[in-house]
């Protein structure tokens, strides 16, 4: 279409099932949709879909080929006719009516969930631009005729006007209406991480199970994590469940150790082994030493981010393995003296680290008033202790006295948390 | 081996009681007042003539049940959701309009129910409606409804009443046997209208969007699927068992003795062979529980699908001003369709087998946008329709469509 200069906007319903014709007035079908090639602020129409009796399936035809195009009608320009070609949707592109009209959106600026009533078109500098969504009850009476006799009336008697409910497209994140589409999601998906991730999983929990898992899917893996973490208990596993295993994987890997292990304990056993052979390796290691321990017992809740060395060795040692730590190690409080064998024998504490001299021996700072818990023990045992000594971190240890991890005030807080 | 057959067979069962309930539950609101009052009548008026459609119906009702259940698995979406996807705004506020206005007969007919079984108590309906209306409303907006529906569930068993009833009254079990394998229909506007009802209130068009939306809401995954479909044929079967029990009761000893089923009153006397002069206190328990437990699911339903379709925030954990149009028309539909029924003089029996009538009537248009749904290869996939589910649902349309058409020529000739 040419640029005459005219701004002027449409309603898709405007232009829908009405007559394409050329200049002469010769038909070539009706307008049955319009494909948009996502990506920009506003995406363009980049072509027309037209149906006619003779041709069974739809036909496209590019938007360079309308001469103008006004409510309830478009005039292509001569020659137009031959044209036409196949439909065929890329990666990029959506159609306005399959895959947007009366289907399901996500309204970022709302953080909801919205159905689709009309679609608002921009004519500008010769191109027409997709730039609005209308959520609101207008666009249903529009669609269904009653719009002027519905405003007449409340006009007449209340002297009021239903207000226009229109979203700019930049706060509008289409979904997959085709679960085997999910790719066009992958495009644009973008525009849900400005989300938090508590308002990705309440809109999450409101979808429709294809859209969950694909929405779900889409996502970082930071957002998915934390998203995950948000949504309710009931539809965390199948999420997980649905993901791709690489994925799942890497999500699980962003948690804790022992909050990964929490979701893999609940998964059916041969999806649980295919997640943790596809895990980094100390990762996987601490997991399945986490899995090994009944729920219930201090062992399934305890972290194994720990530091443990032995009596021999120096502050500046400590300091170093702290520098050279895998994990941030966020929950370490104190670190734990043993021996050869490691069997914890006494504590020294952060403030120790800090304070005394790099050469001094750790055997010799520590406190060897050490209380320990037994992974086997239960959780309301190692409350107890939290209760009565106000630790901000417990040793765990093994059948043997071998220390297996350490239990946080974080770890029991959540773990009798779930109980209240 | 043996261990890890027992150990599946454990796991399947245990599957099996966590997917169970959208189709028993689903069922057992099928038999509502307007369930009971219809099979009372069919009963007593027609004697055993109508029991052989209960066949039929019974083949009919789980084809559909498990299209629902099906639909639900797979897309995840509720019926009225996948009607405004496919047929877009139009069509869909025209069929959500009369599927409201279907539902809000229904409703009324509960209300009916709760009016006519504690007019055996004599309490007086401008007591009793006004106030089960209040409760039903508080039960669902203040959230306590989940626990209360274990309550209706379990007062279901009143329904076994009518077996024993039925049982204790002797009746001639050869009849019964030859009107069920021997079809008799006659061509009279009564009996036509009783079949339509019949089919109706037995299928009701209600159904179909609430059991689809309570296996969504369940969230089943697919590979459960076959546990979601023993839960649908199992609550058919319960349903249609306690329909020709209801039935073959009413004719054994209301239809022997000449009774023309007007009030509640009169189809306790059913029970009477069971219960004594106890049957009236006991068919009122029955009836009030089955109207209770639909008034309360009924318009919460209907609130439900119409704001699915038109997509509108619903759902009771939202709060008023986020979701105005669900509670109004969830509002609406209770203390509206609790103000029909205290019109002076209404014939309460009456207003329950028209509102299974209409169900019948309107059935056939439900189901036709349900083919074309489960028909779509791009909705359904593989789990799309078989020919003998598009065979046996075509036979019920034009059946349906015939019936219907004949009961309203019967009027004009």
């Amino acid at each position: 279409m040419h640029d005459d200069g005219s701004k002027m906007f449409f309603y898709l319903s405007d232009l829908l099932d009405y007559p394409v014709s050329d200049p002469e007035g010769k038909v070539h079908g009706r307008l049955t949709d319009l494909k948009v090639q996502l990506g920009e602020l506003f995406p363009k129409v980049n072509s027309l879909v037209i149906r006619n009796r003779r041709e069974k399936s739809a036909l496209t035809l590019d938007w360079s080929w309308v001469e103008t195009i006004r409510g309830r009608s478009a005039v292509l320009k001569p020659g137009a006719g031959s044209r036409l070609t196949d439909l065929e949707v890329g990666n990029r592109e959506i159609l306005l009516r399959e895959d947007l009209l009366d289907k399901q959106v996500v309204d970022t600026s709302g953080a909801k969930i919205e159905r689709v009533n009309d679609i608002h078109l921009l004519i500008v500098h010769g191109e027409l631009l997709l730039v609005h969504v209308d959520f609101g009850l207008r666009g249903i009476l529009r669609r269904l005729g009653w719009m002027r006799a519905i405003d007449a009336a409340s006009d007449w008697l209340f002297t009021y006007r239903l207000p226009e409910r229109l979203a700019s497209w930049k706060f509008v994140q289409p979904l997959a209406s085709d679960p085997k589409s999910n790719l066009k999601l992958n495009v644009t998906v973008r525009k849900l991480h400005e989300l938090h991730p508590s308002d990705i999983a309440d809109i999450i929990e409101d979808l429709d199970r294809t859209n969950r898992s694909s929405v779900f899917r889409a996502l970082d893996t930071e957002t998915a994590a934390d998203t995950l973490q948000e949504v309710d208990p009931r539809l965390q596993l199948s999420l997980i469940e649905t993901a791709p295993p690489e994925q799942a994987s890497d999500i699980l890997e962003s948690m804790e150790p022992d909050e990964a292990t929490d979701f893999l304990a609940d998964l059916p056993e041969e999806k649980k082994e295919r997640l943790i052979r596809t895990m980094e390796k100390p990762f996987r290691e601490q997991v399945e030493g986490l899995l090994k321990h009944e729920a219930g017992t201090a062992g399934s809740i305890m972290t194994t981010d720990f530091l443990a060395l032995r009596g021999d060795q120096t502050i500046a040692d400590a300091v170093e393995s702290f520098r050279n730590a895998f994990h941030p190690l966020d929950t370490v409080a104190y670190i734990y003296v043993t021996g050869e064998d490691r069997r914890p024998a006494g504590v020294v504490t952060l403030r120790q680290l800090l304070l005394c001299g790099r050469e001094e021996k750790l055997g010799e700072l520590m406190n060897p008033h050490l209380l320990k818990v037994g992974t086997d023990d239960d959780i309301k045992t190692v409350a107890d202790v939290f209760n009565k000594y106000k630790f901000l971190a417990v040793p765990a240890v093994d059948g043997e006295g071998v220390i297996q991890g350490i239990i946080t005030l974080h770890d029991i807080l959540q773990a009798t948390a779930e109980k209240l | 081996m043996i261990k890890d057959r027992i150990k599946r067979r454990w796991k399947g069962l245990l599957l099996f009681l966590a997917v169970m309930g959208p189709g028993i539950i689903t069922s057992n609101v099928d038999n509502d007042a307007g369930g009971i009052a219809t099979y009372s009548m069919a009963g007593a008026h027609f004697g055993n003539n109508l029991l052989w459609t209960l066949i039929p119906v019974m083949v009919v009702l789980i084809i559909i049940q498990e299209m629902s259940a099906r639909m639900g698995v797979v897309t995840g979406k509720g019926l009225s959701d996948l009607i405004r996807e496919r047929f877009g705004v139009k069509v869909t506020v025209y069929l959500l309009f009369g599927i409201f206005l279907t539902n809000f007969g229904n409703v009324i007919a509960e209300f009916a129910g709760v009016a006519s079984s504690l007019e055996i108590f004599h309490i007086s309906k401008f007591v009793s409606v006004p106030l089960s209306a209040v409760i039903v409303w508080l039960l669902v907006v203040k959230g306590t409804y989940r626990s209360v529906e274990k309550i209706f569930l379990f007062a279901c068993l009143f329904y076994v009443t009518y077996i024993i009833s039925g049982i204790l009254a002797k009746p001639d079990w050869g009849a019964i046997g030859t009107s069920l394998v021997r079809p008799s229909l006659d061509f009279s506007p009564s009996s036509l209208g009783m079949i339509i009802g019949l089919v109706g209130t037995t299928i009701a068009p209600w159904m179909q969007f609430y059991l689809q939306a309570s296996i969504v809401e369940k969230n089943i995954a697919v590979k459960d699927y076959r546990h979601a479909r023993l839960d649908v044929i199992i609550g058919s079967i319960l349903v249609t068992i306690v329909a020709g029990f209801i039935i073959l009761t009413c004719a054994a000893t209301l239809f022997k003795a000449g009774v023309q089923v007007e009030t509640a009153a009169d189809a306790a006397l059913a029970l009477k062979p069971l219960a004594g002069k106890y049957c009236s206190a006991l068919f009122a328990f029955g009836l009030l529980n089955a109207s209770l437990f639909a008034a309360s699911i009924l318009p919460l339903s209907t609130a439900f699908l119409i704001c699915e379709g038109m997509g509108w925030e619903n759902g009771v954990n939202k709060k008023f001003s986020e979701a105005p149009q669900f509670y109004g028309l969830y509002s609406f539909l209770v203390f509206l369709g609790a103000a029909v029924i205290l019109l002076p003089r209404i014939p309460l029996f009456r207003v329950m087998l028209i509102s299974q009538m209409i169900n019948g009537a309107v059935l056939p248009v439900v189901l036709v946008f349900m083919l074309i749904l489960i028909n779509s290869p791009k909705l359904m996939g593989r789990h799309k329709n078989g020919k003998i589910y598009n065979v046996v649902s075509g036979i019920t349309v034009v059946a349906l469509v015939a019936l219907t058409a004949c009961y309203a020529l019967s009027f004009i000739f």
